[in-house]
């Protein structure tokens, strides 16, 4: 089964889209070099702002029929072609696929509110066509909404990016409590927490370093780290020129940190398929 | 710009290696899987020899001007028709079913025409689909470019029809509107492939097998096969194509249409000289090679209606080729001053002549000609169609 990640935190600039955009290159660029037979990879943006979109495809003004607004209103039986119509290839890779987010997005919550199976209207055409991809990777708006929830219950990995400074337990706490309930409560026993992805971290300032240990030390959350990236500047420059990390400077602290991350979710990968 | 992307390389390499751990092979997977695939994905291959659909409706359907489910609604409504002309008009598919409770039972000789036959088929098939809840994979290649992901079938069209029925014709589908595929690595997929599979089963036309000989020979030529659907002058470009130029490749084009001789071989291609519209009837019919050959020694221009005849009146093939070769000496005899072929003259002078025969007489005199009832009645249909046409032309 292809592996779904989503980045999600109801806090913002956090780092989610960052590390989608990111992710999602990583990873269709190492199974590649890994030789594997497929190394497409699919982003999903659900952000209305759609920052993601904006930095892998160089635009950001999809609208009413060429976006995952498009895929969200269709007919429940044609949504799994018009998903894949949708899909545009990103400007940084030939396997990089995108299904890109749209300002409508905003207005689609609205509209679904109450519609029966409405959650389900990524999830369910996802589905379909997901084995087309060796991973599918979903970058969401902070907050806990519908959006949101369409986005958990398509995937089958949450990771949770977080900021040191909001590294107190108790918000932590309450992000994995939000993905159990989407577990519990829509019967999506597939979902799980694959990690906690610690952003913008600068050893440098003591608080970060003594919250990082703390959490460490923490006898669940300590289990749940899966990557710590370092606070960067080479981040905020690759974002403006709409570049992934790895081609705009491969050498900084930010690139390796990532490549390490994507080393690791393949691994896994590839244990799973194994 | 070079210096960064190796040292972008540099980086990827040192995550990968970490990765196969000494094992390169780990994240190859060049194996045949099968996977379940999104109808609207798979697509026929417009250059099949064996066509499922008609051949209107396979043109436009591969020239995207029909999806599918128009596609199989125009079957439909062919269908309709001809079940209304017969008094058995229907409203669901699943009526063109034959019921096990019914007693009135068919009368055995209501001859299904070809779409009847095809339709029920698949209904059928769909039907199974359905009861049985799976389906036997396709074989599939991946074609897809870019974001556009495609798969092309190589064997298992009528399934992916079945499947679209059901889909969207039939009631109690609760499918998720995929479909078992086999993806064959597309480098592995051949023409060879394919014809091997095709041969293998029963049920490919005469007409099927003369657009398969002429695929191998175009592809051991080095033609580019088309991705899109083609006319039958593509096909009979092999006409001016043999094997003997190719020996290396002789074996594997006469295993690959299931092991035939190089004088089969070049029987089946010849077919391709047929009219388009006889083409169209034989492959419709599914006339055999040897009712068809016959039809060769004559101009094209009158294919299409020997074919007809050969169809409304199930001739044998020995009749067709009594049939073809009569007609054929008419033709050669037509050299005569002024241009008027004494074939014409002969037709003439028996119109003008004062003592009409009984038609009784007429009957037995062409009965004995043609030496049976059926050939016969052919030869009367030509002639008075004949007389008709001539007619129009009394006043230019
Ligand atoms: N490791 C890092 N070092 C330095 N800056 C970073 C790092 N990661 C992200 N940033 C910067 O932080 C800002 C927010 O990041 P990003 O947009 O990825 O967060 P987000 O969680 O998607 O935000 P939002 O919730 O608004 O969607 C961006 O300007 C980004 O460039
Ligand atoms: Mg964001």
């Amino acid at each position: 089964m292809t592996r779904v990640f989503v980045l999600t935190n109801h806090k913002g600039g956090v780092g989610k889209s960052t590390s989608a955009t990111n992710i999602a290159f990583g990873l269709t660029a190492v199974l590649r070099r890994a030789g594997a037979s497929n190394s497409r990879v699919l982003l999903v943006d659900t952000d209305s702002q759609g920052h993601a979109t904006l930095v892998t495809t160089g635009r950001n003004n999809y609208g009413a029929d060429d976006s995952l607004y498009t895929v969200l209103m269709a007919d429940r039986q044609a949504a799994p072609q018009v998903l894949a119509n949708c899909i545009v290839p990103s400007t940084w890779d030939e396997n990089l696929h995108v299904l890109p987010a749209s300002p409508m997005l905003e207005g689609a919550e609205r509209e679904l509110i109450g519609v029966a199976g409405a959650p389900y209207r990524l999830a369910d055409p996802l589905s379909r066509i997901a084995n087309q991809y060796a991973a599918v990777v979903i970058d969401t708006r902070p907050s806990f909404s519908l959006m949101t929830e369409m986005g958990l219950l398509a995937a089958t990995d949450a990771i949770v990016p977080v900021e040191p400074r909001y590294l107190e337990t108790v918000g932590l706490m309450s992000v994995i409590n939000k993905i159990n309930e989407v577990r519990e409560g829509w019967r999506h026993p597939n979902l799980r927490i694959s990690g906690i992805l610690i952003t913008k971290l600068d050893m440098r300032v003591r608080g970060h370093k003594h919250l990082l240990e703390e959490l460490q030390s923490h006898s669940i959350l300590g289990k749940l780290i899966c990557g710590v990236i370092p606070a960067n500047e080479a981040v905020s420059y690759a974002h403006h020129n709409h570049q992934s990390i790895f081609a705009y400077d491969p050498q900084c602290p930010a690139s390796k940190a990532y490549a390490q991350l994507v080393g690791q979710l393949v691994r896994q990968m590839a244990k799973a398929g194994a | 710009m070079p210096k960064q992307s190796t040292r972008i390389d540099d980086l990827l390499a040192s995550v990968t290696a970490d990765l196969l751990d000494g094992d390169p092979q780990r994240f190859q997977d060049n194996s045949i899987r099968v996977e379940r695939i999104l109808l609207e994905l798979v697509r026929p291959d417009p250059v099949q020899p064996r066509r499922v659909l008609p051949e209107r409706i396979h043109f436009a359907f591969h020239q995207n001007r029909l999806t599918p489910t128009q596609a199989l609604r125009e079957l439909v409504q062919i269908v309709q028709v001809a079940a209304r002309q017969r008094g058995r008009p229907f409203s669901s598919v699943l009526e063109l079913l034959p019921r096990s409770d019914d007693d009135s039972e068919e009368t055995p000789d209501v001859q299904l025409s070809p779409e009847e036959q095809l339709l029920r088929d698949l209904i059928n098939l769909a039907v199974t689909i359905r009861d049985d809840g799976q389906v036997n994979p396709l074989s599939v290649v991946d074609v897809s470019q870019g974001v556009t992901r495609l798969y092309r079938i190589e064997t298992g069209e009528r399934r992916y029809w079945a499947n679209w029925l059901l889909r969207d014709f039939i009631p109690g589908y609760d499918g998720d509107g995929m479909i078992p595929c086999i993806v064959v690595p597309s480098e592995r997929s051949s023409v060879f492939r394919q014809a091997k599979e095709n041969t293998a089963r029963a049920g490919l036309s005469a007409i099927a097998m003369a657009r398969q000989a002429a695929l191998l020979l175009l592809a051991i030529h080095d033609y580019e096969i088309p991705d899109g659907p083609v006319s039958n002058d593509f096909y009979r470009q092999a006409l001016e194509l043999d094997l003997r130029g190719k020996r290396e490749y002789t074996d594997v084009v006469l295993a690959a249409m299931g092991g035939v001789g190089k004088m089969r071989f070049s029987q089946i291609k010849s077919l391709l000289r047929l009219s388009d519209e006889a083409l169209e009837l034989a492959d419709r019919h599914n006339l055999d090679e040897r009712k068809l050959r016959p039809v060769l020694l004559l101009d094209p221009g009158v294919h299409a209606e020997i074919i007809r005849q050969i169809i409304d009146f199930k001739l044998t093939s020995k009749q067709v080729q009594e049939l073809c070769e009569a007609d054929e000496t008419d033709q050669q005899e037509s050299e005569e001053p002024n241009d008027i072929p004494t074939s014409a003259l002969r037709i003439a002078k028996v119109a003008q002549a004062a003592t009409a025969p009984s038609p009784h007489d007429v009957a037995r005199a062409l009965i004995k000609r043609t030496g049976d009832v059926d050939l016969a009645r052919v030869r009367l249909r030509a002639i008075q169609k004949l007389l008709a046409d001539a007619e129009q032309y009394l006043t230019e």
